[in-house]
């Protein structure tokens, strides 16, 4: 029998079971690094979908969201989500150019650890206590009342806004990042709101 | 004699008084003082369990203890905020106490970590490649092996 018309299947047969052997080693170095770092941040509707978000409020009733958080930073992340709420002529996080926070001050903080590649979602219930002044024509607003937290509002108020027939509220979350070389909290220059008409 | 018994009726009510244990209210500066220590704790605990989670560690349940205490410690905040000062100071203690044994629970993660990566990189990635060599170094010999063979035999012949 001539074997050396055999070398060629004889290889490839030792390669394939070479490469199956090595596929352990492999699959950790043919791997593509990440090169992307980021946080989402995201609010659904009571449904849990990106639909029916309530936007006409009354005093006192009971409102539903989700709050989300993922996670893409390569590392475990703390995070803070600054909750504010402001009218028409207060300050806004911005979305363009230099991205900065509400220079309002938060009302509640909410915390989230979110591992790499996780996410992280919770129920949000919110309900708004205020009444309405005749002259100036305004709502006055006494509390915010988040997942069982009363959240002072006294002070603030909104101004009825003729052009678009509302009274504006603006429930903003903002994303801050808790940063282990400097130990404080930063504006991760991410933020979602929900605009609300408070109706009398 | 009805003023001397309602002297004595004083003078026994002021003395029971003292055995009643002084309640005192937490201030401002212990309850902003307690609120800061669960802060500190928080950070310590969050820095232990992402070094865990670096070491390659599953540290999802730790996570759902840090949100735990993370919730009292917003809480914590709003109180100091709304000044409850007594409601703050608990709310911080919570917070503290909810997470005592954090760290431990954390560091044995990681060392089991730091283990099974040492026995992972041995066997999947050294061993794997050591395996691969040997094949292709084992499949020359044998193929010499088969080629000297047939060389003797063709010899004979």
């Amino acid at each position: 029998m001539d074997i050396s018309k055999y070398g060629v299947p004889f290889f490839v047969v030792v390669a394939v079971v070479s490469l199956l052997v090595a596929s352990p080693a492999l699959s950790r170095v043919l791997v593509l690094p990440r090169t992307e770092f980021f946080s989402e941040l995201w609010l659904l509707g009571p449904n849990g979908m990106a639909e029916n978000y309530p936007y006409n409020i009354s005093s006192g009733q009971n409102y539903g969201l989700y709050l989300g958080i993922g996670n893409q930073l390569g590392y475990c992340a703390y995070y803070v989500v600054e909750v504010k709420f402001r009218n028409e002529t207060q300050s806004a996080p911005t979305s363009f150019g230099t991205l900065e926070p509400s220079s309002l001050p938060s009302l509640f903080n909410i915390t989230a650890f979110v591992a790499d590649e996780g996410t992280w979602q919770i129920p949000l219930t919110f309900s708004f206590a205020y009444g309405v002044n005749q002259t100036p024509l305004e709502v006055e607003f006494s509390s915010l009342t988040l997942n069982g937290a009363v959240l002072s509002l006294q002070g603030d108020s909104s101004a009825w806004n003729a052009t678009e027939s509302r009274f504006y509220g603006d429930l903003v979350f903002e994303l801050w990042l808790f940063n282990s070389s400097t130990s404080v909290f930063q504006y991760h220059e991410r933020f979602v709101d929900l605009q609300l008409n408070m109706t009398v | 004699m009805k003023f001397v018994f309602v002297v004595l009726v004083l003078c026994a009510l002021l003395w029971s008084a003292s055995f009643v244990a002084v309640c005192h209210g937490v201030s401002e500066a212990d309850a902003a003082s307690a609120v800061a220590n669960a802060d500190q704790t928080v950070i310590g605990c969050y820095q232990s369990a992402a070094n865990a989670e670096q070491a390659g560690a599953n540290v999802s349940a730790l996570l759902v203890t840090l949100d735990d205490a993370g919730l009292l410690l917003s809480e914590a905040h709003l109180a100091l905020l709304n000044g409850s000062f007594d409601s703050a100071s608990a709310l911080a203690g919570q917070c503290v106490a909810m997470l005592e044994g954090f760290n431990g629970t954390a560091d044995g993660l990681k060392s089991s970590a730091l283990q099974a990566g040492f026995v992972d990189f041995w066997v999947n990635i050294v061993g794997s490649a050591v395996g691969a060599v040997a094949v292709l170094v084992g499949g020359f010999l044998v193929w010499r092996f088969l080629k000297g063979k047939k060389s003797v035999k063709a010899g004979a012949v």
